[in-house]
């Protein structure tokens, strides 16, 4: 075949409005890589084409997704893609979901934030960087675009299935319509900072990009962290195995980027206020980028499917993806080698009780945690040669990051208190004396609630005393100068609450499993609880188990675990229902539900020809069919009309024995009906079923005195109480409002610099 | 005290720190092992099999899932237990990966995580993995 006859091949697979937007968005790519590439090269006319060739690539890929998703939303189910993720019955907002739940539409939704970020990016990043910015922050588009035309969001199944696949129970959650979008906003942010340092070290011009991509940084920490903030509450409300983090693959591919863009906010800060760092910027903004690459690489690539612990499944796109990571890798490292060495830094003459030496620290104890949970994560990589290849889990994570949160605690509660020339430390210890002392209440409270662990002690007295140093900072900054000020302190005191609430909800937390009968209230710890009923389904709200719980004080109220068996993938899926409180949060997660068996005075019995049962004083004997009972069988069942069988019984007693004849009919559409026939000593026997392939009857006998007792249903259920759980949460919410402040700021500043500088009041 | 003169105290913490890391490393990773090591090991491993037919049952009042795991070449088996939910389409199974570790009294590896590959319905050609514990 020639190579002409493969390409058309290939295009009658596609779906061409589709593909062509996409193909359009990859030429149009190209074309503002070279108009940006041609303006670096000193062609100032050709910046003008670079940056409309990219404004009709951004519209391209919109174009590219807009397709997509009408497809999905019109249920197109000739589109592979719509197929395998959509579903008649899935409702309308759920169609969002569908559209990132598989590789393609995931990457495709990466590279539509990441595009439209660009728009942006453009005006914002200054003219005299514009084409080495816009240049670099374009390769890393193209990247995902080559993904996606490999892997075309488009390709058409041969003929068109009247109903798609339907999309996995587990993403049919509100959450998921949000937190996965939201998450890719993170991501394609992360390369922002990475194209402004890599462009500043192509051009030796390290003057003003901290400035520039400081609020883009701020804004990237912000929504990955939002983004994974709802994963966990996603993962603890829906999943129902209990937890909020369970340190996998995927969540670490999100944390590591976060924890990166948290040390680089720092060294962005430091650089603006006090000219450091410059030197280390660079580098942790080509890490945060580096490490989405590569998380992205782990999850997506199949490496750990190799190794079964991850359902990550090969799509052919590791080796681009490798390809990928590979060439930004290397290109990072030859930019940071040749030019880092350009960068104008001074002499390092801080004490170390001092603003700058404690930040530093911190920021060497952040990447250390970004480290070793990179360590973790690529254990099956790490390991791969060795005898037995294997994983880390969750105890790795929580060993090693002990320490490191243990020293950001201490560090943390000494920041507010010093300043940039240094400190005495009798001064420090004297001004941290009221947080201390909170510290010191909270450790004795935890003392008397039964934290008896010697480093959890510890632990909470630093994460105290920083939260409550902070605090005095927050309130003390929020006098001087408002919002401006405060929100960098203000994210600390979310950091120590949401420590707090870590330490609590992991290590504290007590489960029980019990198993409840119907009606019959059963004491679990200081909760009474009772199984009441059982609900059956009811439109879109699946089954659920109605417990009504009694708490120590008298109170009562009825949660609502839900069990169900998902009707596309037979699935047995389980949510929890959780009830918060002040101090803790009570889990109830199902177990096992078994419906019972009512009472019953029926006896069955299936019998072979000459076989028989003891019913009462005597014996039933099921002696042969009478295929005569009513009209001739055979014909009735060829002339397809009501067939009756009569079943031939000798019932035998001491008295002697007699014949019954009970009759079963039924027709061709197979509806059936039996004649039962009293049976001498009382009651009565029926035939409920003929299996004709054994020549065997099923016989039922009511009446005869015969008493089976019922069960009562019963619902095994895991009770788990999560104390400080919400401390968890609320700690990361103010966590994201402090950054929200700053970025805010910060954003008006570099408005108020840009303004200046487009006034020419100032040298860029 | 200049902190460009702590390099040393710098170092040595690092140092510790990444010692502890290694050892953390080494003491919790959990190694993919045949059966007759896994009941040698003293230690939490992983062992893959195939769900060997009506071998599983779930014990209500211990709240335990018990269950034999078959290699699919040598044919030698393992018995499992797993106190939890009892994952989803389980008897389904093709292949079951189970965390856990040993117990020489009973006589059965004592898991507390299964990893649980079925055949997806759903998902195409793609295989789905699940987790539990």
């Amino acid at each position: 075949m020639s190579i002409f006859a493969q390409f058309f091949d290939h295009i009658s697979t596609l779906y061409l409005p589709g593909a062509v937007a996409l193909w359009c968005s990859l030429f149009f790519a190209l074309a503002g890589l070279w108009g940006y590439s041609s303006a670096l090269a000193g062609d100032a006319k050709s910046l003008a084409f670079g940056r409309r060739a990219y404004r009709l690539y951004a519209l391209s890929i919109l174009l590219t997704s807009a397709v997509l998703f009408l497809l999905l939303v019109m249920r197109d189910f000739r589109i592979e893609y719509v197929f395998q993720y959509s579903g008649l019955d899935l409702p309308f907002h759920y169609q969002f979901a569908a559209f990132w739940a598989g590789q393609k539409g995931s990457f495709l939704i990466w590279l539509l934030w990441g595009s439209l970020i660009g728009l942006p990016l453009i005006k914002t990043c200054g003219r005299k960087h514009e084409p080495a910015v816009m240049g670099i922050y374009l390769l890393t588009l193209l990247g995902l675009l080559l993904i996606l035309v490999r892997q075309n969001p488009f390709v058409m199944l041969n003929e068109a299935p009247l109903d798609g696949k339907g999309l996995n129970p587990l993403l049919q959650d509100d959450w998921m319509v949000i937190h996965p979008p939201i998450m890719f906003v993170g991501y394609a942010l992360t390369s922002v900072p990475f194209a402004f340092a890599l462009s500043a070290l192509w051009r030796r011009d390290f003057s003003d990009w901290a400035r520039r991509a400081f609020p883009w940084a701020l804004a990237g920490f912000l929504v990955l962290g939002t983004a994974i903030l709802m994963g966990g509450y996603w993962a603890y409300k829906t999943l129902g195995w209990g937890g909020y983090w369970g340190w996998d693959p995927v969540e670490n591919a999100s944390v590591i980027p976060w924890l990166l863009g948290t040390a680089m906010i720092h060294g962005l800060h430091m650089e603006r206020s006090k000219g450091r760092y410059r030197r280390a910027n660079l580098v942790l903004a080509c890490l945060g980028y580096l490490s989405v690459l590569y998380g992205t690489f782990l999850t997506r690539s199949g490496v750990l499917a190799d190794f079964s612990v991850h359902s990550f499944v090969d799509l052919g796109i590791s080796g681009l993806l490798l390809l990928l990571m590979g060439s930004f890798i290397a290109a990072s490292i030859f930019l940071l080698a040749t030019r880092l060495r350009f960068v104008p830094t001074g002499a390092n003459e801080d004490p170390i009780l001092s603003r700058g030496s404690f930040m530093v620290m911190a920021t060497i104890v952040i990447l250390l945690s970004a480290i070793v949970i990179t360590v973790g994560t690529s254990a099956p990589i790490l390991t791969r040669f060795m005898e037995n290849p294997g994983q880390v889990g969750p105890t790795f994570y929580n060993q090693v990051n002990f320490p490191l949160a243990v020293f950001l605690c201490a560090l943390l509660a000494a920041v507010p208190f010093l300043t940039w020339k240094g400190n005495e430390p009798r001064e420090i210890l004297r001004k941290l004396v009221p947080a201390a002392v909170f510290g010191l209440i909270t450790t004795v409270a935890g003392v008397l609630l039964s934290v008896s662990n010697p480093f959890h002690l510890v632990f909470l007295f630093l994460a105290a005393t920083a939260l409550a140093s902070n605090f005095q900072a927050t309130v003390r900054k929020w006098r001087v100068g408002g919002s401006k000020l405060a929100g960098g302190y203000l994210s600390h005191v979310g950091v120590g609450i949401m420590l707090i609430g870590f330490l609590a909800s992991s290590a504290y937390d007590e489960s029980t499993k019990v198993t409840l009968e119907q009606g019959v209230a059963k004491q679990v710890e200081d909760l009474e609880m009772t199984f009441t009923r059982f609900i059956p389904r009811n439109g879109r709200e699946k089954e659920s188990m109605e417990v009504k719980v009694v708490r120590a004080d008298g109170s009562s109220f009825f949660t609502y675990p839900k069990l169900f068996v998902n009707d596309r993938t037979r699935q047995l899926m389980a949510n929890p229902d959780i009830r918060s409180f002040m101090t803790a949060d009570l889990y109830i997660s199902p177990i096992e539900y078994d419906p019972g068996a009512p009472a019953s005075n029926v006896l069955t019995a299936e019998l072979q020809r000459g076989g028989s049962q003891s019913v009462q004083e005597g014996e039933i004997r099921f002696l042969d069919f009478d295929l005569g009972a009513g009209g001739n069988a055979t014909v009735q069942m060829e002339s397809g009309g009501i067939v009756t069988i009569g079943a031939v019984l000798e019932y035998t007693t001491e008295a002697g024995s007699q014949k019954i004849m009970p009759l079963y009919r039924f027709n061709a559409a197979g509806q059936a009906q039996s004649v039962p026939r009293p049976l001498p000593g009382g009651g009565q026997v029926a035939v409920t079923g003929i299996d004709a392939q054994t020549g065997a009857v099923r016989l039922a006998f009511a009446d005869i005195g015969y008493e089976e007792p019922g069960s009562t249903p019963t619902l095994a259920i895991d009770v788990t109480t999560k104390p400080l759980i919400q401390m968890v949460w609320w700690g990361l919410y103010i966590v994201m409002a402090g950054a929200a402040m700053a970025t805010w700021n910060r954003l008006k500043q570099a408005r108020i610099l840009d303004d200046l500088e487009t006034q020419g009041t100032i040298e860029a | 005290m200049k902190i460009n003169k702590l390099p040393l105290l710098g170092g040595v913490l690092l140092l510790a720190f990444a010692g502890f890391t290694l050892a953390s490393f080494k003491e919790t990773i959990t190694p993919y092992v045949a059966y007759d090591q896994a009941r040698t090991l003293k230690r939490t491993v992983q062992v893959a099999g195939g769900l060997q037919p009506n071998s599983s049952d779930y014990d209500n009042e211990r709240q335990a899932l018990l269950f034999t795991l078959t290699e699919a070449e040598t044919k030698e088996t393992l018995r499992v237990r797993y106190e939890g939910v009892k994952p989803a389409n389980f008897e389904e199974a093709i292949s079951i990966v189970a965390i856990g570790r040993f117990d020489e009294g009973e006589g059965l590896l004592v898991a507390e995580k299964l990893l649980v590959k079925c055949p997806s319905k759903y998902m195409g050609t793609e295989m789905e993995e699940k987790v539990y514990g």
